[in-house]
């Protein structure tokens, strides 16, 4: 989910509309052009795990899967490990 | 990249910002009546006390009452340093300000010495307050990006305007103080090209790239344009206090400034969305009316008897480019801060459900535009009776006039929302 070209606060609103949709075993990719700040915070309340990285300048991606989703975790963390080696 | 880090959840409440927005579009009112009640007359000279007053309530009133609103929003936002007891400071500020406008503006529509005298101590005490607050925090800032640059030299500009504008007050409250016209030129110069431009550029490197998805304004700009443009002005205040009749020192500040209007220019055809936007249709006018307004005044010193009506570059200045930018940034950091407010109310609440409105449906866009269309009457209309008072001024300051009223009701329906929905979240809750 590309949401760099989107104003504040829609990178936020639809990453979360996104994140809700999330079945078992599944992750979300979401690539914007700044950390995400708002975000963490949201995520957290609504019981996702994630991580962000911050590839290139200008491009910034976050994993974000349902917490206890073991599966969606380490399939997360590995695409994560991949892109960052 | 130079954005910023954001501390959002730092964001004071909106009332922090919000009641310096409501406000000023009231002192633009004021100002507009003014001109409906003195006439073709007020625009004849630059130091006519009508003129003096709608001045003051233009730059004082709408611009410096948005900015200090603004700039106690960024501090924590943008450079993560809270203002103390937030606001209980906004609240005094605003108070002493709003008290002091009237008094001045009274004083110059009256001329009554007493009135002046309250101005000074009113507005001395709000901007004194101010400064020291903003300085208190700009020390304690946690980043040191070019916003934060631009907005020390804008506290420092602003302390040098202040200080010149409560002694010309002052002259006009008690009798023995000695004016002149080089103290006025020097407070004009430092309160419309320090204060009032250095604070929008800096702001702008922001809220331009973060809210239009634009590139981020040129490195050199954004490291060497600020300190340059205070430089210059510092050049041009020694020359002009040593040599008197020096405005080419300006040059290095008109240059700065015809930089930063073009690099805006150029940030707006180099976006990625090309969505149409209202807010950056104000920044181009805007940096456009900037553009003209350096040219205006470079065409004056370069061709042999050419004058150019000082009050229609006041009015290119303050209403074409700064009263542009602020109203445009208005109508998007006005529904983005009420925004804020009902998400964090939400998560303060522990609540992940329900909706929350997007910023078009706090300020539609189609009202936001049509604030564009009056205000650009209005500064099209107020160009032409500089020029041609007889014929315009009426018309100009109705449209000036029509124009506040709807960034005022833009403003006072997204806040009437904001507290309606507020409300509704504790009552759900």
């Amino acid at each position: 989910m590309d949401v760099s070209d989107l104003e504040p606060p829609a990178p936020l609103v639809d990453t979360l509309e996104a994140a809700e949709t999330l079945a078992s075993g599944e992750y979300l990719r979401m690539v914007h052009r700044r950390d995400p700040c708002l975000l963490r915070d949201h995520l957290n309340q609504r019981g996702f795990g994630y991580i962000t990285r911050s590839q290139e300048e200008g491009c910034v991606q976050t994993f974000i899967w349902r917490r206890g989703d073991a599966e969606a975790e380490a399939a997360a963390r590995a695409v994560d490990k991949e892109n960052s080696a | 990249m130079s954005y910023a880090t954001l501390s959002l959840k730092q964001s004071p409440h909106f009332s922090v910002p919000m009641r310096y927005y409501l406000s000023a579009p009231l002192f633009t009112m004021a100002a507009a009546v003014i001109l409906l009640w003195k006439g073709p007359d007020a625009l004849v000279s630059r130091w006519i006390p009508s003129l003096l007053a709608m001045t003051h309530f233009l730059t004082l009133g709408f611009l410096a009452m948005v900015m200090f609103g603004s700039v106690q929003q960024i501090l924590p936002v943008l450079m993560g340093s809270p203002v103390p007891r937030p606001r209980l400071v906004s609240r005094t500020i605003h108070g002493l300000m709003s008290v002091g406008i009237l008094l001045l503006c009274s004083g110059f529509l009256s001329g009554q010495a007493r009135l002046f005298q309250g101005a000074v101590i009113f507005l001395g005490a709000g901007s004194g307050l101010f400064i020291a607050v903003v300085a208190y925090c700009l020390i304690r800032a946690q980043s040191a990006h070019a916003t934060v640059t631009a907005t020390a030299l804008a506290i420092t500009a602003l302390g040098i305007t202040v200080s010149l504008g409560l002694y010309l007050a002052a002259g006009y409250g008690w009798t023995a103080i000695p004016q002149s016209h080089l103290l006025t030129n020097l407070h004009l110069a430092w309160g419309l090209s320090g204060w009032v431009a250095l604070l929008i550029i800096g702001v702008s490197y922001q809220v331009i790239p973060m809210f239009h998805v634009t590139p981020d304004y040129p490195r050199l700009v954004t490291r060497w344009l600020s300190k340059l443009l205070f430089l210059g002005l510092v050049a041009w205040t020694i020359a002009s206090l040593m040599v008197h009749q020096a405005s080419w020192t300006a040059g290095l500040a008109a240059v700065c400034l015809a930089i930063y209007a073009l690099a805006t220019l150029n940030l707006k055809r180099r976006r990625r969305r090309r969505l149409s936007d209202v807010t950056l249709d104000y920044w181009q006018l805007a940096a456009a009316s900037l553009l003209a307004a350096v040219l205006c005044w470079t065409a004056e010193q370069l061709i042999p008897g050419l004058t150019i009506p000082p009050v229609l570059l006041g009015i290119l200045w303050v209403v074409g480019f700064a009263m542009s930018a602020i109203s445009g940034m208005l109508h998007k950091i006005a529904p983005f801060i009420i925004w804020l407010q009902l998400n964090n109310h939400r998560q303060i609440q522990g609540r992940i459900q329900g909706k929350i409105p997007t910023m078009k449906q706090i300020i539609p866009e189609a009202w936001a535009r049509w604030q564009l269309r009056l205000h650009t009457a209005a500064l099209g209309l107020l160009l032409g009776a500089a020029l041609w008072p007889e014929a315009l001024t009426y018309p100009a300051a109705l449209a000036l006039f029509l124009a506040a009223a709807l960034l005022w009701w833009n403003l006072v329906s997204a806040t009437r929302l904001c507290l309606k929905l507020t409300r509704r979240q504790q009552t759900e809750y």
